[in-house]
């Protein structure tokens, strides 16, 4: 202690007090009910900290493009597959995956004013994939799981599932041709 | 008469004590620290960054000290963990209070060359910053989940 006197600018004695009493007031104030540590006196002097953090459950799709069937020939089912990457971070790397279509209710359709064929959408977990789980308009496929290292795939696997779209050969046969038809297809993916 | 060997001898001797002296006689003491909590880190690709300003006293001459932190991971890293994945951090330290960024320290190894400007908490509450940071990176490679981990500080007369 004599050490610390010798060190110390002196005040007089009643700005000390205050000084001292405020100091105090710190110290009281940062006590409580916490598992952090101060140090004591000494050569060294050693304090502890508990940090804590919680990381939410999150999913993210990327990789997805556009899907163009173009002059398709109408005898066969015209399908496009294309690989994108999913992923989530809960401890299974679990996921879910909903689709809903541009059409009335969520439908798979594709339109052009009055006009509208259905067109189908498969998933797989599995990137380089030309057939799926079938999907219904606006019900989750659940028990999936993603291999993706992080949330864009920018390491390997580059990518870690396919997403496959049909429209079958009747379908096709029902378009008018020369005739352009477009739709959305929006994917939610959910962590599980 | 003295000769020029004892004028030496004595010269030495003084400078010898001035330099022991300190040393036997210098106190440390680390205070005001207070638990670090990030909640429910939602944003994941955001760094994530907690400051909290304390108290380092060092008597010795000119205030000086050095810090050592060590984590709860494996070989002392800076690492939280929830019983089965580790989340990395970084702590960063700052001889001034109030500071949310600093100089990096590395698990285990002393920052030295830090001085105290005032004494403290005498003459101010705090004088120091410790700064830990969740990297955007790690938090997007992290498990979902619940994560805790111990920061020990040591500070020593430097």
């Amino acid at each position: 202690m004599a050490k610390l006197q010798r060190n110390s600018v002196r005040f007089p004695a009643a700005v000390r007090s205050k000084a001292i009493v405020a100091a105090l007031g710190v110290l009281l104030a940062a006590t409580p009910a916490m598992a952090s540590s101060n140090g004591t006196l000494g050569a060294t002097s050693t304090g502890t900290v508990t940090i804590t953090a919680s990381v939410a459950n999150r999913a993210q799709i990327t990789g997805l493009t556009d899907v163009a069937f173009t002059n398709v020939d109408p005898s066969a089912t015209a399908t496009q597959a294309q690989n994108n990457c999913v992923w989530s971070n809960t401890a299974t790397r679990g996921y879910s995956i909903t689709a809903t279509g541009s059409g009335t209710s969520g439908a798979f359709t594709l339109g052009n004013g009055a006009l509208s064929v259905p067109y189908s959408v498969q998933w797989s977990a599995s990137t380089g994939q030309t057939s799926g789980t079938a999907l219904t308009s606006g019900t989750a496929l659940a028990g999936l799981t993603s291999t993706a290292a992080n949330p864009i795939c920018s390491t390997s696997p580059n990518t870690t599932s396919s997403l496959v779209i049909s429209i079958a050969a009747n379908n096709l046969q029902s378009m008018v041709s020369a005739t352009s038809y477009t739709g959305t297809l929006t994917l939610l993916v959910t962590p599980q | 008469m003295l000769s020029r060997f004892h004028l030496l001898a004595m010269a030495a001797l003084a400078a010898l004590r001035m330099v022991i002296a300190p040393a036997a006689h210098a106190q440390v003491q680390i205070t005001q620290l207070s638990d670090v909590s990030f909640g429910n880190i939602t944003a994941l690709d955001v760094d994530q960054v907690r400051s909290q300003s304390l108290c380092a006293f060092s008597g010795l001459l000119g205030g000086r000290y050095s810090i050592t932190a060590t984590g709860s991971g494996t070989g002392n890293a800076f690492t939280l963990s929830n019983g089965s994945a580790a989340l990395p951090y970084e702590v960063q330290w700052s001889g001034t209070a109030g500071r949310t960024s600093g100089t990096n320290l590395a698990a285990g190894a002393p920052l030295s060359g830090q001085t105290m400007a005032l004494s403290c908490p005498l003459l101010q509450a705090t004088n120091a910053s410790l700064i830990v940071v969740l990297r955007g990176t790690a938090l997007t490679s992290a498990q979902a989940g619940n994560y805790s981990g111990v920061l020990t500080l040591i500070l020593a007369a430097n």
